[in-house]
Parts: C-alpha cells; sequence; structure tokens
C-alpha cells in the first residue's frame, strides 16, 4: 500500500513535467490541423481539422528540398567527424600521442562562440568557391564537430580493457589494424552514439547554414523554416506542417536509437 | 602505459635504417593526429589570425582588407552603448538561465532515480527537445505566445484572467523571459540527462550505510549525494553556460533582437553587423572583446570545477 501511494505521489509530480515537455510538439500538431481562421482562435485543438496544410507548405516552398539538403550535409558531415575524430582520439588516450595538451586544446576551442568562427569561415567559403554549397557546409560541419566526437568517443576507448589490444599487438597487428579490427567493433554503439549526435548537430544549425547559403538548392531545413515567416503573411497552419515534417526524421532517429544515446550523451559529458 | 604503447613506435624498423626509421616513426605518429590538427587549424587558428587582421582594417563582405585603420574599431565598439549592452544582457542571461536549468534539471533527474525503471524511460522522453532544431523550438514558442490567436492568450482571456491579448515579444521583459521558456524547454532534458548519469555513479551501499546511521533524506542529500555529485554538476554547469552563451537560434526566431535591440543578443548583433551591414571590420572587433569576455565570465566556473575535481581525488 505504501509502496503504491508513493508510486501515485511521484507520478503526479512527472505529469506536468512530461506535460510541459510535449506540449510544444503536440501545439504544431495542432496547429497543421486548423484552418487559417482556426489558427487565430487560440485554442488547443483544431475546431475543424484539416489536413490541407500539409500537401500546401510543400507546395508553398521547397520543404522536401531543404530536409533533402540537411539530411545529406549532415550525414556526410557527421561521417567526415567521426572519420577525422576516432584516430584522433585514439592516438591520445592509447598511443600518448599528442598528449594532454592536444586534448586541453581541442576542448576549448569548442567553447569559443561559433560566431566567432563566422567571418573567417566566409571568406574562406568564398575564396575556396565553396560559398553556397553543400560541400562548404559539409566539410565546416565536419571540422567544426570534431571536438564533440573526440569529447564523446574519449569515454568508451578508456573503458576497452589494454589487454585486448596487446594481445593484438602481440599477434603483429599495428595500431591501424588494431584500431580498426579490434577497437571500432568493440565500441561500435560509442561510434554509433557519437555519429547520431553530431549528425543531429550539424542537422539543427541554422547560424553558419544562413549565413552561408543562400539559394534553395543548397538551404537547409532551418534556413528554409526560418524563411517562412519573412512573408508579410505568416501562414502558421503551414509553418507548423513544414516544422513537423522536418522533426519527422530526428525524431525517428531517436526513438531506435535512445539507448545508444543516453549513454553516448551520459558517458560523454559528466568526467 | 605498458609495454604495448611502447612497442608501437617499432613500424618498419626491420625494413630501414635507425635514423630514417626514427623519422618515419615520428612521421607515422604525427600522421594519427593530423586530422584533429587540421580541423583545429580551420576551425580555431585560421578563424582567429583572420579576425584579428580584419579588427584592424577596413573591410566590408565583399572586400577585407582595404587598409589598415589601428585600434579604431577596438575604439568604436568599447564606446558603442547599444553592443555593450548586448554583452551585459547576455553575460546575465547565461549565468542565470543556465543556474535555474541546472536547478530544475538536477531536481527532475533526482524525481526521475528515484522512479528506477519508468525513470530510464522518462530520460528517454526528455531526449526529444534535445533532438529539436532550435528553429523548430522557435516555431512552437512563437505559435503559443502569438499576441493574437496564440495558445497562451486564448487560454488567459477563456478564464477571464485578461481581457485584452499580450504582446509576449512586443515587450522588451516578456521577450527575454520568452526566449528563456523556449531556451529551458530545449536544453533541461538535456541537463536531466546529464545529471541522472551522475547520480547513477553513486554506489548503492553509501545511502544504505547512512540510512543505517539514522540519517533522515534530507541528511543523505545534503551531506552524501551533493558533496558526490558537485564535480559533475560544475561541470554541467559549464557546458551549459556555454551553450548560452552561444544564443542565437532562438532570438533569431523568437524576436530578431527585438522590440528595438531588447532582446539582441551580443552573437546575434555582431551576426546582423556582418552578415546585414557588411561592416565585417567592426563585426571582428565585437566578436574579439566578446570572445575575452565570455573566457573571464567562465573563468570562475572553471576554477569552482577544477576545486571540486581536486577535492576528489
Amino acid at each position: 500500500m505504501r509502496l503504491a501511494g508513493r508510486h501515485l505521489w511521484l507520478g503526479l509530480a512527472t505529469a506536468p513535467i512530461v506535460g510541459f515537455f510535449a506540449l510544444p510538439i503536440l501545439y504544431l500538431v495542432a496547429v497543421s490541423l486548423k484552418t487559417k481562421d482556426d489558427v487565430l482562435d487560440g485554442h488547443f485543438f483544431p475546431t475543424a481539422p484539416t489536413l490541407a496544410n500539409w500537401p500546401t507548405a510543400f507546395e508553398a516552398a521547397n520543404v522536401v528540398g531543404f530536409i533533402l539538403n540537411s539530411v545529406v550535409v549532415s550525414l556526410l558531415a557527421g561521417l567526415l567527424t567521426i572519420v577525422l575524430g576516432l584516430p584522433s582520439a585514439y592516438a591520445v588516450l592509447r598511443l600518448k600521442i599528442g598528449g594532454k595538451w592536444l586534448s586541453d586544446v581541442t576542448l576549448s576551442s569548442y567553447m569559443a562562440p561559433p560566431i566567432v568562427a563566422l567571418i573567417p569561415l566566409f571568406f574562406l567559403l568564398k575564396a575556396t568557391g565553396l560559398l553556397d554549397t553543400r560541400a562548404g557546409l559539409v566539410l565546416i560541419y565536419g571540422f567544426a564537430n570534431v571536438p564533440v566526437a573526440f569529447w564523446l568517443l574519449t569515454p568508451f576507448l578508456r573503458r576497452i580493457p589494454v589487454e585486448i589490444e596487446e594481445a593484438a599487438a602481440m599477434d603483429g597487428a599495428g595500431p591501424l589494424r588494431t584500431l580498426l579490427q579490434i577497437v571500432v567493433p568493440i565500441i561500435a554503439p560509442g561510434i554509433v552514439a557519437t555519429f547520431i549526435i553530431v549528425t543531429v548537430l550539424s542537422y539543427n544549425e541554422l547560424l553558419f547554414a544562413s549565413a552561408f547559403t543562400f539559394s534553395d538548392a543548397t538551404r537547409t531545413l532551418p534556413v528554409g523554416i526560418s524563411l517562412f515567416q519573412g512573408d508579410r503573411l505568416v501562414n502558421f497552419g503551414q509553418m507548423a506542417a513544414a516544422s513537423l515534417a522536418g522533426i519527422a526524421p530526428v525524431y525517428l532517429i531517436a526513438l531506435f536509437m535512445q539507448r545508444y544515446l543516453v549513454s553516448g550523451l551520459a558517458h560523454g559529458a559528466v568526467k | 602505459m605498458t609495454a604495448f604503447t611502447v612497442d608501437l613506435p617499432r613500424i618498419g624498423e626491420s625494413r630501414h635504417s635507425p635514423r630514417s626509421a626514427v623519422l618515419l616513426q615520428r612521421f607515422g605518429r604525427a600522421l594519427w593526429i593530423a586530422p584533429v590538427l587540421l580541423a583545429l587549424a580551420v576551425t580555431t587558428l585560421y578563424p582567429t589570425v583572420f579576425l584579428l587582421a580584419l579588427a584592424v582594417s577596413k573591410s566590408t563582405l565583399g572586400k577585407p582588407f582595404r587598409g589598415f585603420v589601428g585600434i579604431k574599431h577596438f575604439a568604436t565598439t568599447l564606446q558603442d552603448p547599444v553592443f555593450l549592452s548586448a554583452i551585459g544582457k547576455s553575460i546575465a542571461y547565461a549565468l542565470s538561465t543556465s543556474l535555474l536549468q541546472l536547478a530544475l534539471g538536477f531536481l527532475i533527474a533526482l524525481l526521475f532515480t528515484s522512479l528506477l525503471k519508468a525513470g530510464r524511460f522518462l530520460t528517454s522522453v526528455v531526449l526529444l527537445p534535445l533532438m529539436t532544431p532550435p528553429v523548430m523550438v522557435g516555431v512552437a514558442w512563437k505559435l503559443i505566445l502569438a499576441p493574437a490567436g496564440g495558445l497562451l492568450n486564448g487560454t488567459l482571456i477563456s478564464y477571464g484572467l485578461i481581457s485584452q491579448p499580450i504582446s509576449f515579444l512586443g515587450d522588451p521583459i516578456l521577450a527575454w523571459l520568452a526566449i528563456a521558456v523556449a531556451d529551458l524547454w530545449q536544453w533541461t532534458p538535456f541537463i536531466v540527462i546529464l545529471c541522472f548519469a551522475a547520480l547513477s555513479t553513486i554506489p548503492d551501499g553509501v545511502h544504505e550505510a547512512a540510512l543505517v546511521d539514522g540519517a533522515n533524506s534530507w541528511q543523505r542529500f545534503w551531506h552524501i549525494t551533493l558533496p558526490l555529485v558537485a564535480a559533475p554538476l560544475s561541470s554541467i554547469y559549464l557546458l551549459k553556460l556555454i551553450l548560452s552563451f552561444k544564443l542565437f537560434d532562438l532570438v533569431y526566431i523568437l524576436t530578431f533582437g527585438g522590440p528595438g535591440f531588447a532582446t539582441t543578443s551580443a552573437g546575434f548583433s555582431i551576426y546582423r553587423r556582418a552578415i546585414e551591414q557588411f561592416d565585417v571590420g567592426r563585426a571582428a572587433a565585437e566578436t574579439i572583446v566578446y570572445g575575452l569576455v565570455i573566457g573571464l565570465a567562465t573563468l570562475p566556473v572553471v576554477r569552482l570545477h577544477q576545486r571540486f575535481e581536486r577535492r576528489e581525488i
């Protein structure tokens, strides 16, 4: 009985918290189902639910194109980040190359706000002809997230017993082979978690994307959505529909990968 | 470490004379960290040098470095009340919202920890705001706070609490509150997850021992739980502080810096100066000033964190 009472109490405390964190997304869903008049009504539920906003949002703006740009750019950037970050994290931790200064510099570089790099990177992309290209964004995001990957991967690497790698070295495997054939399979969940996190960071990024892209062919989703409100007549229903379509890919990832994600975030940051 | 790490540099030894083998070794070792050095060069070293050069020159987005102007941009920046107040607001915002979110996130994590299995499920649920692009967070909150027809105004009016809709984003203080609420919505879950992880590292036996000794729940919290998670909490605060200093997206979507310049954060101000007014020389000077201010503002937290960490060893 006492246990049941305790659970009831905890449940009552939890409900408003979960409600608060669910509300904005649920409201986006509700607004996306409202007619234009209904939106200006101030009620949560649509009085005459309609799906009309969904197709019109996709017609009004190149939403599919924006999502595709975001998906392509963030996936490639995520891959680049892992390819750059994994060997360095391994080298610093296990091969004792670079030492403490490298991890310190890598981490502190992430503390500078991205606005610092905005102007110089603008000129770099302009000089290399990569301004307003998806390749330019891939390179920038790929490089910029290396500290994050470094930081998230290190605890996973640290937990591998050194003996396993020693055994591989005894058998004549070089460090690169040890990394690829022994270490990578063991920490695969950590690599997946790190990949997802850096990919989502790129998918959600607005500052660089809005400064470095200016045509529909390269605009990412956050930039595309922010354009919706540039119009004098903001169509809230369409904006909500387009936003939900853009969130969907990330939520699907989160749904399938939640276990990896929580452990990836948890191990990366609390050290 | 062990024989393993000592043995590694001997790659290719048999095929080369000792001296070239040493060189090859060095090169091979440097190759391992070349990627991260390249990334640091592109995202940190090059921008810093370039910014310094821009800050002392007459530059536009179209034509950089059209002449040396010395410290003129720095002088203008330090005398610009709008920018200085933007910096002040950014610092106040970062320090206070991070502290609030840390407290709230820690409380929720404590609650979830006592829910055991359900708690693990809930930590996954609160992952969603973190995964939501800040732009969409802004859109969702803009819809809720809209003066005409927003959910909040509609609800307040239908309960008779107000008679006229309130323009939440049109009032300087309410607009900051709106940004803070959206920020809290987005980032508190992240803090919950990190605090949850920190709490789960406390061995079970510690609490049981205290329970046997007759400590009540407040004493256990104050004398056991809190000291054990002080170091991770300070590092979480530092992390959130850094994220808050980067505030841009929510301002961009919710208020675009307005009304007037009321919610213009330092980052947003620099963005507009550079990308909309093309005055990159002055924007570069502002960036450097802001970077230094962030460094100074986070220094006490870094020191505190170091103190907690040392105490643990």
